[in-house]
């Protein structure tokens, strides 16, 4: 596998102008001839097909849901980052780049996160002349909001309801697109297969969720929009349909896997309440500008938090890290919970939760300004829980949130397959150990909206491919591939469910295995321990999984089979190369590497560098790759909160 | 053309129930001042009629404007009564109404056939009688106990019909804004009452012998 | 956090596929967690169908978070269920009693065919959308962000519109089928915005002629599309869609 970054010489901010001036270019009235399979309506596959559409390219767009509206990019709270300095506050997309780069713990390629602020500002633009309804400042301008700790206002957004509005404006866009003609649009398909042909990707191979039926598509190039794969560990707060299949099975294909054990743990989700969880919701982080973090100092105190007196509480971060306290970043904040957890001191029914307490901010500043800043919040979360946090504390734990890792791109965002392009959440390419609030949603828009297109071009420009038709001996094999597959889950459910398994109880037992191994804490025994328990838990779901109904219909328990299939599959590279990483790193603490004060410690000699896994075949040791990482432009500084 | 489709289009027959709505309260208006000379006499309500009936080209307009505004309020209504059916095609087996107060709107076709059963029988005695003896007609008429209450029972149901037409004729128009959306709502009470009040104490007046 | 369970009888709508009739089903589930939330108990009810080999029910679902749209049925004759502005994810059991029986049915509507037991086709909406419920920009060339100032209030008054999911609710609980209130609620975003202002008659005029072809019903101000919402959409969105299609109608 060859790992070439093709990131374009000279100086940093002239590198993606430089870029575009010498790619190659299809002619507009060429551009017809092409044909182009987005795969995923989120804010990255949204805005790929209708831009795609709008210069010429015929265009096939997928997805899982029932409406393109409906993709995982809608669930977004926060915001989204964009360089503009309208505070005038003192940014600037060098600043933007570098809060980037140093968010993502030096784990990020320069010139992917330099271009990545530089359209940070189209994106904003776009937006607004789409329709997307910012919140405005009383005089009619664009309000911002400084979000996740950074120290400008950079952040826009629409309510709480940023990832919605922003997808919506994409989906619009896209309808525009449909109503046209130039994109065909192909909801409730689930992509099952990618096809190769000459070694170039060149179509996919699709089960219709409603009828069952097996079909495939052909195309001079597909892009990979499919978002992230956080529910490999059952509980997380992404989407239920939410999976790795198209990624894992253009891996499966020779697409390179690049770090997937990077997996962002966000430290203010509700916690767990019983066994019959199925997802977890995301509390606004801004809560912890004003809740103070404690546990009961006594382990196993089942006092309610009112009769627990001050002295016997252990606020745990303000006292560990004096000038952050409360405010310490995502992966330090989830680290430390899961810490008192461990030790005894969880709170709440199940022991897995830390309180979140604005006593006191209600004291300083008075309930209705508290309820101003997180009324909505509250209500939530008094809708969730059936407590009201006016009057008793939050209980807050991390939960899995977002996937740094995924395909491995180069600045073209083309994969290791020629032809076959991955963009937004599904590659890894701009976050490095651990994504910055509010930067997910402008990764995704701007590859879709600004990036993809030149890349597209200039593959069809230098490359040329010839006409495939999905008659192709390839197709009709990926096919029958695909067929087999579904038959081999439901061959074992014939006999009914006698002493079988469902699907869920393997998928929770899956998810426990790389919470508690492969979370916000690893070591190599806990990882090696986890690598020995796979296979077994693999051969379980073969063997015991009992999935009812039938290939050829509407059946959502083979549909949520196929998925686990996958994410069994790929969790061996998830926990491998969490193994191959020796160090500790943005998200995650590796235990052996700790600095003396037990924090978190990068190892920029050994691991300056992005792993990237190659398939060998079912049963075969994947292969690592590495990536070296170069910083010409930012020297890496070892992150300290204390 | 662009009139046909927009008479055609789902907000075009709102709007023409609206419109025709909009107009039959108009007449309404009209009417209930000609009757509310019953309150000082039938004398008084005999001139009244005299005079108009003096006029009858003013009548002839009057009547003929009024009767295609009713058939156009009538079969619009029933029509999308029908279509609207056809769009819910399956029933619930639970019917619960979300809104509280969903009489009004939900048996409009119910009280507006009544009103139409209503508006026939009484347009036949009234209207086409004689109109030099009206005054008599219907002093004799409202001393029926059983037509008193027949008229009651349907200025109630014009009552309830308006409760909900009313407010929903501005709806259509586009008039909902939340500065004077409080005296819309007001509004949906006093202009039913209104009419329930004037045409509903005529027959009382009536029964009780009240009328000088 | 409380951790009372209750006892429930379910009367589920059962269909296997558009061609086939359905029926309901009953079933009983036993020590539910008032906690959980209304899709938990269904996931509850089907992890226990499927031991006992039979069908699970199948539902639309995905973010869980009351957002995507994705979730719905009718609840006790209420689309979403008993709590206002909420979404079926989002409802708890804590809102039911102990020996209460639930009926849940699809959301019905000519213009939403079923596809399998609680599972609708919703794509008429999106084709509502596809007809003009956009504003017509190519990527690339938009002007700066802060080029047309806009108050602050019309911005907010336009992200109440633009805040529906889209889930067909407003369908499903109109009396007649109508889908005014999804329709209403992106005319008035597009037409408040100055940026949808130049499209504004074409959009009126191809939108509800978009939704007149679905088949859905026509709007007689029943309001029950506004007290379903789950977000809370007000019907002043139709009044404002009435004005924009009368005068594209009349002086477009
Ligand atoms: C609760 C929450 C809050 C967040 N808040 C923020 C925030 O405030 N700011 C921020 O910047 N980021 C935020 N993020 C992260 C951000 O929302 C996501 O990273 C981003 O939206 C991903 O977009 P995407 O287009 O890559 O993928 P997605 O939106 O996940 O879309 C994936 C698409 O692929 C389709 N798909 C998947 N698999 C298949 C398949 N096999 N076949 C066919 N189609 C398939 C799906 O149907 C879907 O259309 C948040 C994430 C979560 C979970
Ligand atoms: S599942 Fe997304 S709104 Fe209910």
């Amino acid at each position: 596998m060859q790992l070439k970054s093709n990131v374009p010489e000279g100086p940093l901010a002239e590198k993606w102008d430089k870029h575009r001036f010498s790619t190659k270019l299809v002619n507009p009235a060429n551009r017809r001839k092409y044909k182009v399979i987005v795969v995923g309506t989120g804010l990255a596959g949204a805005s790929a097909a209708a831009t795609l559409a709008e210069q010429g390219y015929e265009v096939s767009s997928f997805c899982i849901q029932d409406s393109p509206r409906r993709a995982h990019s809608i669930a977004a709270q926060g915001g989204i980052n964009a360089a503009k300095n309208y505070q005038n506050d003192g940014d600037s997309i060098q600043r933007l780049f570098y809060d980037t780069i140093k968010g993502g713990d030096f784990r990020s390629r320069e010139a992917n996160v330099y271009r990545l602020a530089q359209v940070s500002n189209n994106i904003i633009d776009q937006c607004v002349a789409q329709g997307v309804p910012f919140a405005r400042e009383y005089g009619g301008t664009l309000a911002n909001r400084s979000f996740g700790g950074a120290q400008v206002s950079r952040t826009f957004y629409a309510r709480g309801q940023t990832g919605q509005q922003l997808l919506f404006g994409a989906y619009s866009a896209l309808s525009r697109q449909i109503k046209s003609g130039k994109v065909t649009m192909h909801t409730r398909q689930e992509m099952m297969e990618l096809v190769l042909v000459d070694g170039q990707a060149r179509g996919i191979v699709t089960r219709d969720i409603i009828s069952g039926e097996i079909a495939s598509y052909s195309a001079d190039a597909v892009i990979l929009a499919t978002g992230g794969y956080g529910n490999a560990y059952f509980l997380s707060t992404n989407a239920m349909a939410s999976n790795v299949t198209a990624a894992w099975r253009a891996h499966r294909m020779g697409a390179g896997f690049a770090n997937p054990s990077f997996v962002q743990i966000h430290p203010t989700c509700i916690p767990v309440h019983g066994s019959y969880q199925s997802k977890l919701t995301l509390m606004s982080e801004s809560l912890r500008n004003d809740g103070r973090v404690w546990v009961p100092k006594k382990p196993g105190d089942t006092r309610k938090p009112g009769s627990i007196p001050e002295e016997e509480r252990d606020y745990y971060l303000e006292n560990k890290y004096p000038s952050f306290g409360n405010l310490v970043p995502r992966d330090v904040a989830s680290r430390n919970a899961k810490e008192q957890c461990d030790a005894g001191k969880g709170v709440g029914s199940t022991q897995l939760a830390v309180y979140l307490d604005f006593a006191e901010a209600i004291r300083r500043d008075g309930e209705a300004t508290i309820l101003k800043k997180y009324g909505n919040l509250f209500q939530m979360y008094e809708k969730i829980t059936d407590s009201n946090p006016l009057h008793e504390p939050m209980m807050i734990y991390p939960a899995v949130h977002y996937t740094m890792g995924g395909l491995w791109v180069d600045y073209n965002l083309m994969t290791t397959i020629p032809g076959l392009f991955a963009i937004g959440e599904c590659n890894f390419s701009d976050h490095g150990a651990n994504r910055l609030g509010a930067s997910a949603l402008m990764q995704g828009l701007a590859d879709g909206y600004f990036i993809i297109a030149n890349c597209i071009a200039d593959y069809f420009g230098s490359t040329n491919p010839d006409k495939v038709s999905s008659t192709l001996p390839q197709f009709v094999d990926a096919r029958k591939k695909c067929q087999d597959r579904i038959q081999k889950l439901l061959r074992g459910s014939k006999n009914g469910p006698q002493g079988k398994l469902t699907v869920d109880d393997i998928h929770k037992e899956l998810g426990i295995l790389l919470w508690d191994h492969c979370g916000m804490a690893r070591n190599k025994e806990g990882l090696e321990k986890a690598l020995a328990k796979l296979p077994a838990l693999q051969e379980k779901f073969w063997k015991d999984v009992y999935i009812p109904g039938k290939g050829k219909e509407l059946n959502q328990s083979l549909e949520r089979a196929g998925r686990l299939a996958d994410f069994l599959e790929f969790a061996e590279i998830i926990i491998r190369d969490a193994l191959a990483r020796e160090e500790s790193c943005g998200c995650h603490l590796r235990e052996e590497s700790q600095t003396e004060e037990n924090e978190a410690k990068r190892d920029d000699v050994n691991y300056s560098h992005v792993s990237v896994w190659e398939y060998q075949g079912d049963g075969q040791e994947p292969v690592l790759h590495k990536e070296e990482l170069t910083f010409e432009n930012v020297t890496p500084s070892q992150r300290s909160y204390k | 053309m662009w009139f046909v489709s927009f008479v055609k289009s789902s907000i075009g027959k709102k709007w023409i129930m609206a419109l025709s709505g909009s107009f039959l309260t108009l007449f309404l208006c009209s009417h209930a001042a000609g009757n509310a000379t019953l309150f000082s006499s039938i004398s008084l309500f005999q001139a009244y009629a005299d005079q108009l009936h003096s006029h009858p080209l003013i009548i002839s307009v009057f009547s003929k404007g009024l009767t295609l505004t009713f058939a156009v309020h009538v079969v619009t209504g029933s029509l999308l009564f029908l279509q609207n059916r056809k769009a819910r095609n399956q029933r619930y087996k639970v019917k619960t109404r979300a809104i509280s107060n969903s009489q009004a709107s939900s048996t409009m076709i119910y009280s507006g056939l009544f009103i139409l059963l209503f508006i026939v029988i009484h347009t036949s005695v009234v209207s086409f009688g004689d109109h030099g003896k009206i005054g008599v007609t219907i002093s004799e008429m409202f001393r029926s106990f059983f037509v008193s209450m027949f008229y009651i029972i349907a200025f109630i149901g014009l009552a309830i019909h308006l409760s909900h037409g009313f407010w929903s004729m501005l709806q259509t128009f586009g008039v909902n804004h939340p500065s004077y959306n409080s005296l819309i709502s007001r509004l949906t009470y006093i202009v039913p009452l209104f009419f329930l009040l004037i045409f509903g104490t005529i027959p009382l007046l009536f029964l009780f012998g009240m009328v000088s | 956090m409380t951790t009372k369970s209750i006892d429930l009888s379910l009367e589920i709508w059962r269909q296997k596929d558009s061609r086939t009739t359905g029926v309901f089903e009953s079933y009983q589930l036993k020590s539910i967690s008032a906690d959980m939330s209304f899709l938990e108990m269904l996931d509850v009810l089907n992890e226990k169908l499927t031991r006992e080999g039979l069908d699970p029910v199948a539902f639309d679902h995905d973010c869980r978070e009351g957002i995507c749209g994705m979730c719905g049925a009718v609840v006790n004759g209420i689309a979403h269920g008993p709590e206002p502005e909420t979404t079926l994810c989002q409802l708890h059991m804590r809102h039911f009693c102990n020996g209460d029986t639930i009926v849940i049915e699809p959301f019905r509507s000519r213009a939403f065919p079923i596809r399998k037991d609680l599972i609708v086709d919703r794509s008429a909406l999106d084709r509502i959308i596809q007809a003009g419920g956009y504003i017509s920009v190519n990527t690339g060339g938009a002007p700066d962000g802060n080029a047309i100032p806009i108050p602050s209030a019309t911005a907010e008054l336009a992200m109440d519109a633009a805040a529906c999911i889209g889930c067909g609710a407003c369908v499903a609980s109109c009396p007649n089928g109508a889908a005014m209130l999804f329709t209403g609620a992106k005319i008035s975003q597009l037409s408040l915005l100055p940026q949808g202002r130049p499209e504004r008659k074409e959009r009126a005029m191809a939108m509800v002629s978009a939704m007149d072809k679905e088949g859905f019903g026509n709007c007689t101000n029943e309001r029950e599309c506004e007290a379903v919402c789950p977000k809370g959409i007000s019907i002043r969105n139709i009044a404002r869609m009435n004005r924009e299609f009368v005068k594209a109608s009349f002086f477009g």
